[in-house]
């Protein structure tokens, strides 16, 4: 006896030990959705936890009764197995109660869902100046382009306090948006536009993550979102608009590493597709744009590699950093082939 | 008929054994064989099971990665569901329906048959496609499109995995008619619809669903073919096609499917605890009709798998009513097994066991249920871990137990002698245990944002915590599993003679001897009402009984 309590206070210590360390806080224990940063993610939590109450308590009676039942109801000593019990056939007005008592929480719960519905996602009044990124999902990569064509891939950067609308599409296969501690998750499916709405009231850094599968890097389609003061924003974005235009960004390394790098690896040394580095297309601006834009399929190479450019802006200035990018880093770039295209 | 079958092959086998099974017309025959086989599958499935949660054990391991991680979900989930749950049920019910109804053998015994193969050959080709160039079928056991599309998923795995979804549902169509024709018309005298057993209702109602959906996923998996074939595009975008469609006729057959597994499970637990508690069920008839009203229901709930797909709030609203809906009949059934237990005289051998756990655990499933059908709810937890986690409540917490408790119950009837009750207690609390600690923790990563169907995370503390419990439950399962196949080896061989109704239960199976003659009965006893043995115990003036 004194062992076992030994050995429960041992266990109790351990856990209440581990559980700050392993991060408990950070992650809510992981008993409801995270903290939302956005007000219809908010509604989301509310709702959640006024589902969650009601079937706590369904729960804690039912297991309960049948806990209780169960012993209670065992066989006592000195009563054999085939002892008749009292034979309770059922009884239907017991029977009509528990039928319409769940029925009516239930009903209880949809009236309330159905009068929060609106406030999840809060759509822009008309007239509203509400901001709208289009996002395109690619295996295996976010391609968020903003209404003056400024272009980013994997990171999205959002102003605080100001409603965004993403416009969501999918040039391959179905993806699924998801950042959990903004709001939940719609899908980007091909030959469609879906919306998402919402506003962002708290500045941070994000994390997101494809969650519909498509494909076999489907688990490291990730996506950061950063939340910044709305004048920093439309500073970084008419800044970025211009270095964009004249080359000067960072959009050529986002390109090498939220598209070509999960397939091909960071170093160009091959992962699901095959090593790359060094390889004469990668100066070839015209092969490499067909390449891009058409995917390849040898059958004597494992894989494909499926069209990844669709989204790319008309204008080339994608796969002109891209190139760039490749060209001024060493390990990559084709032998001799650097500044002039082959 | 059988017999004259035997005669003539008998002398190409040197005794005549395989030849006697793989010939058999015999239901009993045919069930077992199709208990076995699902049960390999069920060890094959469970395999790709522990792979996958190896890999998930810590952060960026590199076990199974990419191509080979999405193969094994996809086959670990279509193995699952096709080549174990839907023929193991369909095992158990071939060799139980026409006991329980007092029948010699299935309204089409041929049939029967070939259903057996056909599931058999489905299964080879199914498999066959980890044989095939670029490896099994990669695009999940749902097979969305495009992803499953030619375009994306050009290997001939694909295919194979079509072919072989194709035969099986063939089996499951041909077996559900047979069911329906007879327990329809071979029901013994005096057994009306309000007597036979509710093994048996859950039976008719699986059928009916079978029936109503089996042939929609089958177009839609024609469609697809003809799609990755033919150069069609009914659900690929690039050619005009819509790849919602696809959705809306997988969910169509994906939803009523859950049901299809777990209503035959709820058929047997509604014969194992009266028969442990010595009563009769509590309110016959509510948990009978209630059956059909959760298949009906079933059918009209499939858009809450597609609440992201951006439906708008009317469609999102009506499939979240309607999914409430059958909510309701399933409650009723869940407190009608509770009820039956209030002042029952209860004893836990192990059928008892695994039938209450399946009464505990499946209330989970069901109440996680009813919070991811909560639409909004749902956009934070679709396609994350919690889902996972809400199926396997729902599919192991119910069906799996429930198939343990019949396998239990009915062991002595199907070898004539009973299973070793230590071992069986074992396997229960492990396998509980083992279950608990692998999915109350995937509840939490799909809340702190992990989605399904991911080989790696790069996230650390509490996720790796949750994690690493999951797998070390997945592989006390595995054990529990263990134990159960050593207790069904050794007592089959040897386990102590059983008799043919070792429980004193209430239901015809148990008038035949054990293992029951080729014939089944050599007379059936008039049926007065849904308990005939007990009347029949009573009638011979069984005083203990009184
Ligand atoms: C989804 C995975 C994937 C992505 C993303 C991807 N590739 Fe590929 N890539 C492949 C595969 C697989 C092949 C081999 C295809 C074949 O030959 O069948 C390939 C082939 C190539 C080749 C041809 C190699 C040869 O010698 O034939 C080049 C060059 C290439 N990729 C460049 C890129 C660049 C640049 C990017 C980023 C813009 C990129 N890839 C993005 C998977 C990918
Ligand atoms: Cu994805
Ligand atoms: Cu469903």
């Amino acid at each position: 006896m004194s062992r076992r309590r030994l050995l429960l206070a041992v266990l109790l210590v351990g856990v209440a030990l581990a559980l700050p360390h392993a991060g408990l806080a950070q992650y809510n224990g992981g008993i409801a959705p995270p903290d939302s940063a956005t007000e219809g993610g908010s509604q989301i939590n509310d709702l959640y936890w006024i589902v969650m109450g009601v079937t706590i308590a369904i729960f804690l009676l039912v297991e309960g009764a049948i806990v209780w039942f169960v012993l209670r109801f065992r066989r006592r000593p000195g009563t054999s197995f085939e002892a008749d019990a009292p034979q309770i056939h059922g009884n239907t007005r017991l029977e009509l109660v528990w039928t319409v008592v769940p029925f009516l929480i239930l009903v209880a719960i949809l009236v309330v869902t159905i009068v929060k519905v609106p406030s999840v996602e809060a759509r822009p009044d008309a007239g509203d100046e509400s901001l709208v990124v289009r996002v395109a999902g690619h295996q295996f990569y976010w391609e968020y382009t903003y209404g003056n064509g400024v272009v980013s891939v994997d990171t999205l950067r959002l102003p605080v306090d100001r409603p965004v609308r993403l416009e969501l599409v999918a040039y391959d296969v179905i993806h699924s948006w998801w950042v959990p501690e903004l709001t939940g998750k719609r899908d980007a499916i091909p030959g469609t536009t879906n919306t998402l709405d919402f506003t962002v009231t708290r500045i941070g850094s994000f994390r997101g993550q494809c969650a519909e599968l498509c494909g076999v890097q489907h688990a490291v389609m990730r996506t950061t979102v950063e939340v910044v003061p709305p004048d920093a924003f439309d500073g970084w974005l008419a800044a970025e608009a211009k270095a964009q235009a004249a080359g000067a960004s960072e959009l050529g390394r986002q390109t090498w590493e939220g598209v070509c790098a999960k397939c091909h690896g960071l170093d160009g040394k091959g992962g699901y597709g095959p090593a790359i580095a060094g390889n004469s297309l990668l100066a070839d601006p015209a092969g490499l744009a067909a390449l891009l834009a058409e995917g390849r399929d040898n059958p004597q190479v494992d894989g494909y590699m499926p069209a990844v450019s669709g989204s790319w802006p008309g204008d080339g200035r994608q796969l002109e950093a891209l190139l760039a990018y490749i060209a001024s880093t060493p390990e990559l770039a084709p032998a001799g082939a650097d500044g002039q295209g082959g | 008929m059988a017999v004259r079958v035997e005669e003539q092959v008998l002398p190409t086998w040197k005794d005549g054994a395989v030849m006697r099974w793989v010939t058999s017309v015999d239901h009993k025959k045919i069930g077992l064989i199709y208990i076995w086989s699902a049960f390999v599958f069920f060890v094959g499935g469970g395999s790709m099971a522990l792979a996958i949660r190896l890999q998930l054990a810590q952060a960026d391991q590199e076990i199974a990665t990419q191509g080979s991680f999405n193969a094994l979900t996809t086959m670990h989930g279509t193995v699952m569901v096709f080549l174990f749950a839907m023929p193991l049920l369909a095992g158990i019910g071939n060799y139980l329906v026409p006991l329980m109804i007092g029948a010699r053998d299935m309204a089409f015994p041929r049939l029967n048959a070939l259903s057996l193969w056909i599931y058999m050959i489905g299964a080879i080709v199914l498999l066959g496609s980890f044989g095939a160039k670029g490896g099994a079928a990669q695009a999940g056991w749902t097979a969305y499109t495009p992803l499953s599309g030619p375009d994306y998923a050009p290997e001939l795995g694909q295919d194979l995995w079509i072919l072989g979804l194709h035969l099986v549902g063939i089996s499951s169509l041909l077996g559900s008619i047979n069911f329906l024709v007879t327990i329809v018309n071979m029901r013994t005298q005096g057994m009306s619809w309000t007597r036979i057993p509710l093994f048996v209702w859950s039976m008719v109602a699986q059928s009916i669903l079978i029936l109503l959906t089996i042939p929609v996923i089958a177009a839609a998996l024609l469609l697809l073919l003809l799609d990755r074939q033919a150069g069609t595009s009914f659900f690929l975008p690039d050619g005009g096609g819509s790849a919602v469609l696809y959705q809306h006729l997988f969910w169509f057959f994906g939803h009523p499917e859950v049901y299809i597994l777990v209503l035959p499970a709820f058929g047997i637990v509604s014969e194992v605890i009266p028969v442990f508690a010595r009563k009769p069920i509590f309110g016959y008839k509510a948990v009978a009709f209630s059956s059909l009203g959760i298949a009906l229901i079933s059918m009209i709930v499939w858009g809450h798998h597609m609440f992201t797909v951006g439906l708008g709030d009317g469609l999102n609203g009506f499939f979240m009513v309607a999914t409430y809906l059958v909510a309701i009949p399933t409650g009723i059934k869940v407190l009608n097994w509770t009820a039956t237990l209030w002042r029952g005289n209860l004893t836990f051998r192990t059928p008892m066991l695994f039938a209450v756990g399946m009464v505990a655990l499946f209330l989970i499933g069901g109440l996680s249920g009813v919070v991811v059908a909560n639409y909004p709810v749902d956009y934070q937890l679709h396609d994350s871990y919690y889902i996972v986690a809400h199926f396997h409540y729902t599919i192991i917490g119910g069906m799996v137990l429930g198939i343990f408790a019949g396998l239990y119950h009915w062991f002595p009837k199907m070898t004539g002698r009973m299973y070793d009750e230590r071992l069986g207690k074992w396997h229960f609390w492990l396998f509980t245990l083992g279950f608990s600690l692998t999915f109350v923790p995937q509840h939490m990563l799909g809340l702190m944002g992990m989605p399904r169907r991911v080989y790696t995370y790069d996230r650390e503390g509490l996720f790796e915590v949750y994690n690493l419990v999951s797998t070390i439950g997945a592989w006390l399962m595995a054990l529990a599993v263990l134990i159960f196949i050593v207790n069904v080896v050794r007592s089959w061989r040897s386990g102590p003679r059983a008799g043919s109704d070792p429980w004193l239960a209430d239901t015809l199976e148990w008038y035949a001897s054990s293992p029951p003659a080729e014939h089944n009965f050599d007379s059936v006893p008039y049926v007065a009402s849904h308990r005939p043995l007990r009347d029949l115990r009573r009638r011979l003036g069984g005083e203990r009984d009184g």
